[in-house]
């Protein structure tokens, strides 16, 4: 359908697309424009309060790649990459075949899963860093009552397991997530196919395994680049938490770029290491989406 | 599936074990918000209070209740923006289309997935420039700007179901763009319309990271970043962090039991056509 094409300036075309206009010009600046503007600084030199346009190429990037610390937080964003994506994958879907099973009181289950995803990063933050507790928290107490006492550790104030306890805490944040998309994969495949394989004797997690999972990979695909995105950019949760530290030990990319930019003024320095962000998340979300999309159009 | 009696009783163990796991962190919140300094230190936190208080949750709210109002005031105004915006964006994607709609619809759903640190330099430039900076108005703006992929998405996907023969019908009467859009299309969108509003109000309200870098002053500070200050000075008085952790929490929580299932239309549509 389009617009009929006589009458161009009528009242009520201008009225629609004046209220068009405003999310293509909003959406046009403060995502496209301030992403090209951020790219722009990035190549420049600006240091310090004073704006500075003075283009210098890819010297940040290169000073980047020379920096202990960048490489550092690279490292520890690809190690919470490994561990978070498929462990969340795994869980959800462990879980949502567990909610799969014809469980009485289904609803409450599924929304107890789920409730984490559902809040702010700054409460969870908050509530495992009361869970994380060296001395009186939720976990070392916990295990000295079960007589376990020889478990106890610092947790975040350990840098050798501090990012695994970010990790674990985001896994409990996000498997209810990944469960509902994995639910929603499993009830709609049809009924008639499941009992098909039960007829030809498949039970149990062997019908799961031979004739659900397989049926799974648009749900599981979604979720992954979800995860991923989030994986990449992650920074409430472990600002919070640990603020990167002890030392440099949970320090992220996306919290370098905050610290680089709006604690120490290298706007320059900060622009490139969100330039590499974006590009990063650029490579993950563009195949999906054209994938999606032509999806779609069949 | 049927399963002998003895699986289904430890499926339910599990399931209940996990259901633990996942409440525990919420749940000492809970408990560790009605107890004194001494109980926090003398009882274990999963234990309810021995001499319940509600002194924390008052001292947490006189720090808070500044920042929930500004968190109210602008989590509201940008849910409805953006929510108008995205069932206006909708429509015209759906029911009028034109040259490029379908590039305008690619460019905007990318802008649901960028890592806002690509865009946090020149965001904070644009505010100060515009006398926004520290300012509820920046974070209206802010927040629309930047929701209007997601609920566009989200409202194009209802308007994909209504039938195209409905607009069809009352063009033929006479009826002009603007016209269909409030007689017909928003008469039926009562149903994307609490979706929308729904995830808008959530991932706003739970936003730190335009909170932090727009507004640090206390002119505007959002609960998230006044939680988060609350947690670097109250660095021993865990009854008052987990009370404001609380009262943060306690519009979402609401929101969650009363349209958890809207909310999860939101998040499923989110993973685009999952």
């Amino acid at each position: 359908m389009r617009f009929p094409s006589q009458k161009v300036f009528t009242k009520d075309r201008i009225v629609t697309s004046l209220f068009f206009l405003i999310s293509p010009v909003l959406v046009g600046y403060f995502v496209y424009v301030c992403i090209g503007w951020n790219v722009v600084v990035s190549l420049s030199d600006w240091k310090g309060l004073t704006p500075s346009y003075n283009i210098v190429g890819f010297d940040q990037y290169a000073n980047l790649f020379q920096d202990p610390v960048f490489l550092t937080a690279l490292q520890n964003n690809l190690t919470l990459i490994l561990l978070f994506v498929p462990t969340s994958l795994s869980l959800g879907l462990f879980l949502a075949i567990l909610l799969d099973l014809k469980v009485r009181a289904e609803a409450v289950f599924r929304s107890i899963y789920l409730l984490p995803f559902a809040l702010s990063f700054v409460i969870t933050a908050t509530l495992w860093a009361w869970m994380y507790n060296p001395s009186i928290g939720v976990i070392n107490t916990l295990i000295e009552r079960t007589g376990l006492g020889f478990l106890k550790s610092g947790w975040i104030t350990d840098p050798n397991i501090a990012l695994y306890c970010i990790v674990l805490a985001i896994i409990w944040q996000f498997s209810g997530y990944t469960m509902l998309i994995f639910l929603a994969g499993i009830k709609s495949i049809p009924e008639s196919q499941i009992m098909a394989a039960e007829v030809d004797g498949a039970y149990g997690f062997e019908l799961y395994r031979h004739v659900v999972i397989p049926q799974l990979k648009t749900p599981a695909l979604s979720a992954f680049v979800v995860l991923m995105v989030f994986a990449l950019k992650a920074f409430d949760f472990i600002f919070v938490l640990t603020g990167g530290g002890p030392g440099y030990s949970t320090y992220v990319l996306p919290l370098m770029m905050f610290r680089e930019t709006f604690s120490m003024t290298h706007f320059a320095y900060g622009a490139a290491i969100a330039t590499i962000l974006f590009l990063v998340s650029l490579v993950i979300v563009v195949p999906y989406l054209y994938l999606s999309f032509r999806r779609e159009k069949e | 599936m049927r399963f002998p009696k003895f699986r289904r009783l430890s499926l339910y163990i599990l399931l209940v074990l996990l259901a633990f796991m996942f409440m525990l962190p919420l749940w000492t919140c809970f408990t560790t918000s009605f107890k004194t300094v001494e109980d926090v230190i003398y009882t274990v936190p999963m234990e309810p209070p021995v001499s319940p208080t509600t002194e924390p949750l008052r001292t947490a709210f006189d720090i808070m209740e500044r920042p929930l109002l500004n968190s109210f005031m602008f989590t509201l105004a940008a849910m409805i923006l953006s929510c108008l915006l995205g069932s206006i964006n909708g429509y015209i994607l759906t029911k009028i289309r034109f040259k490029g709609s379908n590039t305008v619809f690619l460019l905007f759903t990318i802008g649901i997935f960028i890592p806002y640190q690509a865009v946090l330099i020149p965001l904070v430039l644009t505010m100060s420039r515009l006398g926004l900076y520290n300012h509820i108005g920046g974070l209206i703006l802010t927040h629309t700007a930047y929701g209007i992929p997601i609920t566009t998405l989200l409202f194009r996907n209802f308007y994909g179901l209504i039938p195209d023969s409905l607009i069809m019908a009352a063009k033929t009467d006479g009826a002009g763009t603007w016209t269909i859009y409030r007689r017909i299309v928003l008469p039926l969108s009562l149903l994307p319309f609490v979706v929308a509003a729904v995830f808008q109000f959530t991932s706003i309200w739970n936003d730190f990271l335009f909170g932090v870098v727009l507004a640090r002053g206390a002119e505007a500070r959002p609960a998230s970043v006044a939680l988060a200050n609350l947690k670097g000075t109250t660095e021993f008085q865990w009854n008052v962090q987990m009370a404001g952790t609380l009262w943060y929490a306690l519009p979402v929580l609401v929101v969650y039991m009363i349209l958890g299932k809207y909310l999860i239309r939101g998040y499923m549509a989110g993973a685009i056509k999952g």
